[in-house]
C-alpha cells in the first residue's frame, strides 16, 4: 500500500485527517503536481500558492473519502461497490452526471477500438505468416533446384 | 461544435494556455486508483470507478476554485488564491448543499 510514488515519504496527517480503521498513512502532495495545472485551468494564477494547492488536497481527498463511504453505504446492501453507487449519489448534480455518462462512453468507445485493432493486428499477423512461410518454401525449393552458391 | 472553433479562435494566449491546462489536467489514474482503493479497502478498483471519480473531483476542484474568485472578487481582492478564499469557497459549497455530508450513524458500524 506504502509504494512511494515520486520519492516522497510518507507522513501520517494531523489534525484534518479522519481516523481510518486500516493504519493508513497518507503521503502528502500526492496529487500536488495534477492540482496545480487543474487550478490554473480553472481560474487560479500561473502558479498558484503551494499552501492554496495542500488545502486543496486536503479538502478533496476528504471529499473523495465522504463519497466513497456514501456509495458503500448504497452498495453494501448489494455487496460489492460499484459505478452505479456513485452515479446514483450525483444524480441530482446534473453537470457531474452528464460528464460522467461522457466519460463512460468514451472509455467503452476506446475498448471497443482496442478490441477490434488486435483483432484486425491478429489477423494481419496470421496473413504475413502464411505469406512468409509460402516465401520460405519457393525459396528452399529453388536452392534445391540450382544448389547452394557456398 | 462550431461554436466552440468561433471561440477558440478568439482566444489570447493567456486563455489558451489556461484552456489547454483546463481540458488536460486530471488526477494520475494510479494515484487515484491507489487512494480509492485504501478508502475502501477492496485492493480492487476498477478502471471505470477510477475514472468516475477523478471526473467527479475534478469538477469538484472547479467550482472550489471558481466559488473562490468569486469571493475574492467581493472582498476586492486579486492575485493568486489563497487558503481563506478557498475556506470560505469550501464553507458556501456545503451551504449550497453541494458537498457531501458525513452522517454520524457511521460511528456505530
Amino acid at each position: 500500500m506504502n509504494n512511494p510514488a515520486g520519492g516522497q515519504s510518507s507522513k501520517s496527517k494531523a489534525g484534518s485527517s479522519q481516523p481510518s480503521e486500516t493504519s493508513f498513512k497518507r503521503k502528502r502532495g500526492v496529487f500536488q503536481k495534477e492540482l496545480q495545472h487543474m487550478m490554473y485551468g480553472f481560474g487560479d494564477d500561473q502558479n498558484p500558492l503551494p499552501e492554496s494547492v495542500a488545502l486543496m488536497e486536503d479538502i478533496v481527498v476528504e471529499y473523495i473519502t465522504d463519497l466513497v463511504h456514501k456509495a458503500q453505504d448504497i452498495g453494501s446492501k448489494r455487496g460489492k461497490l460499484s459505478v452505479e453507487d456513485f452515479l446514483y449519489l450525483i444524480r441530482k448534480d446534473f453537470p457531474k452526471l452528464n460528464r460522467c455518462r461522457e466519460l463512460l462512453s468514451m472509455n467503452e468507445e476506446l475498448k471497443q477500438a482496442r478490441k477490434a485493432f488486435e483483432t484486425d493486428e491478429e489477423k494481419l499477423r496470421k496473413a504475413f505468416e502464411t505469406d512468409e512461410e509460402k516465401m520460405r518454401k519457393a525459396f528452399e525449393a529453388d536452392e534445391d533446384k540450382h544448389g547452394s552458391t557456398e | 461544435m462550431a461554436k466552440m472553433q468561433a471561440i477558440l479562435s478568439r482566444f489570447s494566449e493567456e486563455q489558451m494556455s489556461r484552456y489547454e491546462s483546463f481540458r488536460r489536467a486530471g488526477f494520475q489514474k494510479s494515484n487515484m486508483k491507489r487512494l480509492l482503493g485504501s478508502i475502501s479497502g477492496t485492493p480492487k478498483i476498477s478502471m471505470p470507478m477510477t475514472i468516475v471519480v477523478s471526473g467527479i473531483a475534478k469538477m469538484f476542484v472547479g467550482e472550489l476554485v471558481e466559488t473562490a474568485r468569486i469571493v475574492m472578487t467581493e472582498r476586492k481582492e486579486s492575485g493568486p488564491i489563497r487558503p481563506c478564499h478557498i475556506r470560505e469557497a469550501y464553507r458556501k459549497l456545503k451551504l449550497e448543499g453541494k458537498v457531501p455530508k458525513r452522517s454520524v450513524s457511521r460511528l456505530f458500524r
